[in-house]
């Protein structure tokens, strides 16, 4: 029984991470989305007209 | 994002009730057959993890082609997917496939044993890939290096399939997929086969995710490039 528990944890430990890490990556975008709203909200009209 | 979402959530569920079958419901095999009865119920989750590692590096496979012979974007997405599902479902294959050795060998590993050794080497591919690329700044070189391991690296799945078929050492032979009957007790198939449509949808939903995730970071990116441009 603790073969099958460790093994089902490890399991359930992986299946996490992975999760988490998709998770993770939805935040950071996010974070980086936020920052460049913020920038580009500072930009002067004159400033948007020289793209 | 929705239908990734939907199919993350199915997939969980799935895997969820799954277990809960394989611990309280599926009958025990017999303490004859088995050194550790007890753990051969890792089982229902080791053989999905690995099934769901093949479609992964199926992915990874045809996003490394995509992306090396026709540059598509949109297969290079498909790699990076691919590669993080190889990664996560060939741990959990290695982790589970060690713990039931231990319990059922008295060893986690055998070197002699082909199928063990390849798909090990296919999990360590998976691991260079990731954490290689992660390493690297993105460009077409990285991606040609990458998507070339990744093509290259797939001809350990097929080898892997028919190891245990022609090479059979320590790992058990096939249970179902024979080509004379199934081996296996029906309400143990019954589990088997929920745990592996479960662990498919999940991975299906997890690359789907996977991909719309760098897709975004990459239009990101490019609206960085050009807001650095301008300021």
């Amino acid at each position: 029984m603790t073969y099958l528990a460790l093994g089902y944890f490890g399991m359930l430990v992986a299946i996490a991470l992975w999760t988490y890490t998709v998770v993770q990556r939805s935040r950071r975008l996010d974070e980086r989305l936020s920052a460049l709203e913020s920038t580009t909200a500072t930009l002067t009209p004159v400033e948007k007209e020289g793209e | 994002m929705k239908l990734a979402n939907t199919l993350l959530f199915v997939g969980f569920l799935g895997i969820g009730t799954s277990l809960l079958l394989a611990l309280l419901w599926a009958p025990s095999v017999s303490i004859n057959a088995f050194e550790s009865p007890a753990a051969q119920r890792i089982f229902y989750w080791h053989v999905p993890a690995a099934w769901a590692a093949f479609i992964a590096f199926g992915a990874l496979f045809i996003g490394s082609a995509g992306w090396l012979f026709k540059r598509s974007e949109r297969m290079w997405r498909l790699h990076v997917a691919g590669s993080e599902a190889g990664l996560a479902t060939g741990l959990m294959t290695v982790w589970s496939g060690c713990v039931w050795g231990a319990a059922e060998w008295g060893t986690p590993w055998d070197w002699s044993d082909v199928r063990l050794n390849t798909f090990g080497l296919l999990t360590l591919l998976a691991v260079y890939v990731v954490l290689g690329r992660n390493s690297q700044p993105d460009g077409v070189e990285t991606r040609d290096t990458f998507a070339a391991f990744g093509l290259y690296g797939f001809i350990l799945v097929p080898l892997t399939y028919v190891a245990t078929r022609i090479w059979t050492i320590r790992h058990p032979g096939p249970v179902v997929a024979t080509g004379d009957g199934s081996s296996i007790n029906s309400d143990m198939g019954l589990v088997l086969l929920i745990s592996a449509l479960s662990f498919t949808v999940f991975i299906v939903g997890h690359i789907l995710a996977s991909m719309q995730l760098t897709s975004l970071e990459q239009r990101l990116y490019e609206m960085q490039q050009k807001a650095d441009k301008v300021m």
